[in-house]
């Protein structure tokens, strides 16, 4: 009787799982004159690897630092080390990443030949690290405020949840207007509530504020979800251990501190560890809204996935990010199972 | 009441309505908008002119949308394979689950096992290579035989039948029900398929709910990454693809808020309807926490 | 109608071994109760004949046919569980007819069965409720009377009064023990209560451990108990079982005395102390004495006893109503 599920569990979850694999140690392309060759790890070594430039700055004749009209120093460019080829091979076909002030006006150079997948990656490890504490946080908060006993509650209870109904589509759609520089609500409100004091800012254009733009949607739109997990958990907690902590005179922090949270520890753990799978697929926002730009600011790892593996026709690349992702995944949530285990 | 807890309450609400509207607002906004022109929706939304239906109101949008984009037939097409899918998902799922649980045979723990250790593999990590698999799968039509899944339905629906999290929540549920039920009715003679059929499923009422509302959130909400890679022809596309239409060649906004309203607001419907089962449903994701 | 015989049964659960060898013949027509402590493997035995476990060794036939490996509705057996298990989304009428729905009998034919049986057990009022609408005691008729459709050879109950109250449960006693004489099959009937064993029983298996102590009528067991595990078990409140100087009198090593055997004296004699608690259940009392050299001794006097707590108290007893037992087994030499 399982026969049937099973048959297309296996064929459309388990079998391309184990071809991502696969395909993440050949060389295999949607269309190519070549053959699919084995190539090891050599896509995970292109995505992977970093190489470390220190350049100082340039000096005249004298041994005095050079500066520009602007009285910064002047540093060879970059360009100089990865297109010598004889003098540095290592660095190759590299780009810069980014850089990093050392001491006595060094500067450190990270080269890496695929600069926009290790942005994916530190994109979508920032995008997780952001969203995980700041949506579960408020989602408890909500939780904690619908869970009180006053009338009408349940009107405020599907009002925070409905944006979860919604498609993540037509969210990152609508909210493109809200962030929009020119006639954006977010301006247009915000510029209200500062009584004009406030500067537009195209939200989405920006590099410093593409990405945290997405963060707060993604918050808003799934932390109605989180909150009805909280909020699960909360109704767990028995009654009668509120009216003891009420007779023996416990103050809300303090019956929040050692009577709540204490129960919550394994809804805790679960809600941490949904949003960490959710934010790490972050997908959908990145393709309606910006498509990775502005200058790569928000690729994430499924976007690139899909760019690579379909529209550049790269299936091992695509299926190597994949493999990644998955690892990364997996990881946490081994590391749930640590964390509820210990207990036990 | 005396004053003090007066004022509390007052606070109290003043904070959940502040915090309603940060939810409510973006979808306020899209159904008004979607009833204004063009010129006079930019100029709106710099003021709080842009949540209030005033102005030049019609339903000019939604008349041009349907001129634009084939709706209905996306609609349609969202729609059915959603329908399919949850249908086949719960009848397959649950039937799997009962195996699981209620019968013994060789291998079931290892197998149970694998199954749900795939409910931590992302989607978009296999759609690649899955595209390859249907991409080569022969299926047998009314026209004929096709060696290709790409462009039809049933690459939409058949891949999505089948997922552990569903099988969980009825292994789950089947677990907590009296064993003491199944066993007399083997005594009473029922074969495993009638302790399924007359048994199970009749009890199994709140956890159809659940797993029909995940699975249609899962699959009407989502239809974006996959459809973009397996169809190409219109007549396939459900409704998040339709969004593509409106982006051609000179864009009108309040044509996209009209069409984002109707993808949306039935949904928003359905779930104000059935909002205690809807929430429900997620509620008992968490409980096996 | 109806002869169980299990032939050194064994059924181990991974390396738990729940009966290592178990013999036994159940008499057609016979009440046959059952009894142990939780875990003795009692329930086991019953799934074992009901078909629901299968046995790792052994035979179990049932009216000369083998049934140990036939399935459940294939062995002429109806069972009563104890949750009752009745079908939630079923009227009465439907749980009582299901087993013939399944067998596919036209519905006429189950109408009547359906309304015989529930005339048999006073149902024909609830016929169209849901079990939700039914009260304990109603549930449990409609399990029997699912039981009864099936015209079994045996009927197995596997503890099916222990979720009544009290009075209920006297009052179902009867009423199962009259539905035996009426209907006249074999019943095998599980509990942990030696009441209802004592009450309900033609014959009483005890078991303990997965292996079976005694097997006999209410009385044999009450008054010749084969074992200490039994003596200890039947009869309530417990037989006194004393060790020491006056075992060594009745060369034995435990010596058993029921409470209703104990009598007060008025001289010192050899179990003398003082008395610890008086239970008054009106028709008679029970008395519980800390005896110097052994635990408590009780006491069980007809009518009120005009003592209190902390009372000297005297106890002897008649040398024709021990019970004496050495390595746990019952002495029946005469000394």
């Amino acid at each position: 009787m399982a026969l049937p599920a099973c048959l297309l569990v296996f064929t459309f979850l388990i079998l391309p799982f184990f071809m991502a694999f696969g395909l993440s140690l050949t060389n295999q392309r949607l269309v190519s004159p070549n053959p699919t060759e084995f190539v090891g790890l050599d896509n995970f070594k292109k995505m992977l690897g970093v190489s470390f430039l220190i350049i100082e700055p340039e000096m005249d004749e004298a041994g005095h630092i050079k500066l520009d009209n602007e009285g910064n120093p002047i540093y060879p460019r970059v360009r100089n080390f990865t297109r010598n080829q004889e003098d540095f091979p290592q660095f190759y076909k590299k780009r810069e990443w980014f850089q990093l002030g050392l001491q006595d006006g060094k500067v450190l150079v990270v080269l890496s030949q695929d600069v926009v997948f290790l942005k994916a990656l530190a994109n979508t490890m920032l995008f997780a690290l952001v969203v995980c504490p700041v949506q579960a946080g408020l989602a408890l908060f909500l939780a904690l405020l619908i869970n009180q006993p006053l009338r009408g509650i349940n009107i405020f209870r599907t009002i925070y949840f409905a944006p979860v109904v919604i498609s993540m589509v037509v969210v990152s759609m609508l909210w493109r207007f809200i962030y929009d520089g020119q006639n954006g609500l977010l301006n247009t409100l915000m510029q209200m509530f500062s009584f004009g004091l406030f500067e537009p800012i195209d939200w989405l254009g920006n590099t410093s504020t593409a990405l945290p733009a997405i963060m707060a949607m993604s918050v808003w739109q799934g932390v109605g979800f989180h909150m009805v997990i909280w909020l699960s958990g909360l109704q767990t907690i028995p009654l009668s251990h509120y009216e003891v902590a009420r007779i023996e005179g416990a103050t809300r922090w303090q019956t929040f501190r050692y009577v709540t949270w204490p129960s919550l520890r394994n809804t805790a753990i679960l809600v941490m560890v949904i949003i960490t799978m959710q934010a790490f697929t972050l997908y959908p926002q990145i393709q309606v809204m910006t498509r990775g730009g502005p200058l790569d600011s928000t690729q994430s790892l499924v976007f690139q996935a899909v760019i690579r593996g379909y529209e550049k026709q790269d299936i091992s690349g695509g299926s190597a990010i994949s493999v990644i992702l998955f690892l990364l995944v997996l990881s946490i949530s081994l590391f749930q199972r640590y964390l509820t285990r210990e207990k036990n | 009441m005396p004053a003090h807890k007066l004022l509390g309450m007052a606070l109290r609400y003043l904070l959940l309505i502040w915090i309603a509207m940060i939810f409510i607002f973006p979808i306020v906004f899209m159904v008004i908008s979607s009833l204004k022109p063009d010129l006079q929706l930019l100029s709106d939304s710099s003021s709080l002119r842009a949540f209030l239906p005033v102005g030049d109101i019609s339903p000019t949008n939604y008349l041009s949308a349907f001129d634009r984009a084939p709706i209905l037939l996306f609609i349609f097409n969202s729609v059915l394979i959603t329908g399919i899918t949850i249908v086949f998902s719960l009848f397959l799922c649950s039937l799997a689950a009962f195996s699981f649980v209620f019968l013994s045979w060789r291998g079931q723990g290892v197998i149970f096992a694998i199954i749900l250790a795939t409910f931590i593999v992302p989607f978009e990590t296999i759609a690649v290579p899955l595209l390859l698999i249907v991409n080569n799968l022969p299926w047998i039509g009314l026209e004929g035989i096709k060696n290709s899944w790409i462009n039809s339905y049933h690459v939409q629906i058949i891949p999505f039948i089948a997922d552990a999290l569903t099988i969980f929540l009825f292994v789950q549920y089947f677990r907590d029900l009296p064993k003491d039920l199944i066993e007399a009715s083997r005594i009473d003679g029922a074969t495993w398929f009638q302790v399924y059929r007359r048994v199970i499923m009749p009890l199994s009422g709140p956890i159809i709910a659940t797993a029909a509302i995940l699975k249609f959130l899962m699959m009407y909400n989502n239809q974006l990454l996959w459809p973009i890679m397996v169809v190409q022809e219109e007549s396939y596309r459900p409704v998040m693809l339709g969004l593509q239409y409106f982006f051609q060649l000179n864009t009108q906004w309040g044509e996209i808020m009209a069409y984002l309203t109707i993808i949306t607001i039935p949904v928003l419907i359905f779930y104000l309807l059935l909002q205690k089962a809807f929430i429900a449903s997620i509620a008992s994701t968490g409980i096996k926490g | 109608m109806g002869q169980v015989i299990l032939k050194s049964v064994q059924k181990k659960f991974g390396d738990l071994e729940v009966i290592p060898n178990l013999s036994l013949i159940i008499p057609k027509g016979s009440f046959t109760v059952l009894v142990g402590p939780s875990g003795c493997g009692k329930s086991t035995i019953l799934r074992l004949i009901a078909g629901l476990e299968d046995a790792t060794g052994g035979e179990i036939i049932i009216d000369d046919i083998d049934v140990t490996h036939l399935e459940p509705s294939k062995r002429k057996i109806a069972m009563v569980f104890q949750s009752y298990a009745l079908y939630p989304h079923m009227t009465v009428a439907e749980n009582i007819g299901f087993g013939l729905t399944l067998a596919k009998v036209s519905k006429k034919d189950i109408q009547k069965r359906v309304s015989e049986v529930a005339k048999i057990l006073q149902l024909e009022k609830l016929l169209q409720r849901k079990p939700k609408q039914l009260s304990g005691g109603q549930r449990q008729r409609v399990a029997i009377g699912r039981a009864i459709t099936r015209n079994p050879k045996v009927f197995l109950f596997d503890e099916p009064l222990s979720n009544l109250d009290a009075s209920l449960r006297g009052q179902m006693r009867v009423e199962l023990t009259e539905l035996h004489a009426q209907i006249k099959a074999t019943m095998v009937y599980v509990t942990h209560d030696q009441v209802e064993a004592m009450t309900m029983a033609d014959q009483i298996v005890v078991l303990n451990q997965g292996v079976i102590e005694q097997v006999g009528t209410p009385m044999d067991l009450y008054d010749f108990p084969d074992s200490l595990f039994v003596a200890r078990f039947i009869g309530s409140p417990k037989m006194n079982i004393m060790e020491g100087e006056i075992a060594e009198k009745y060369f034995c090593q435990k010596l058993g005395v029921r409470p209703e055997h104990m009598e007060i004296s008025k001289e010192e004699g050899l179990l003398n102390g003082s008395i610890r608690h008086i239970e008054k259940l009106g028709a008679d009392t029970l008395v519980y004495s800390e005896i110097k050299g052994y635990d408590t001794i009780t006491a069980r006097v007809v009518g009120n006893l005009e003592m209190k707590i902390g009372d000297t108290i005297h106890l002897r007893f008649d040398k024709k109503h021990v019970h004496r037992f050495s390595n746990g087994n019952r002495l029946n030499t005469q000394f």
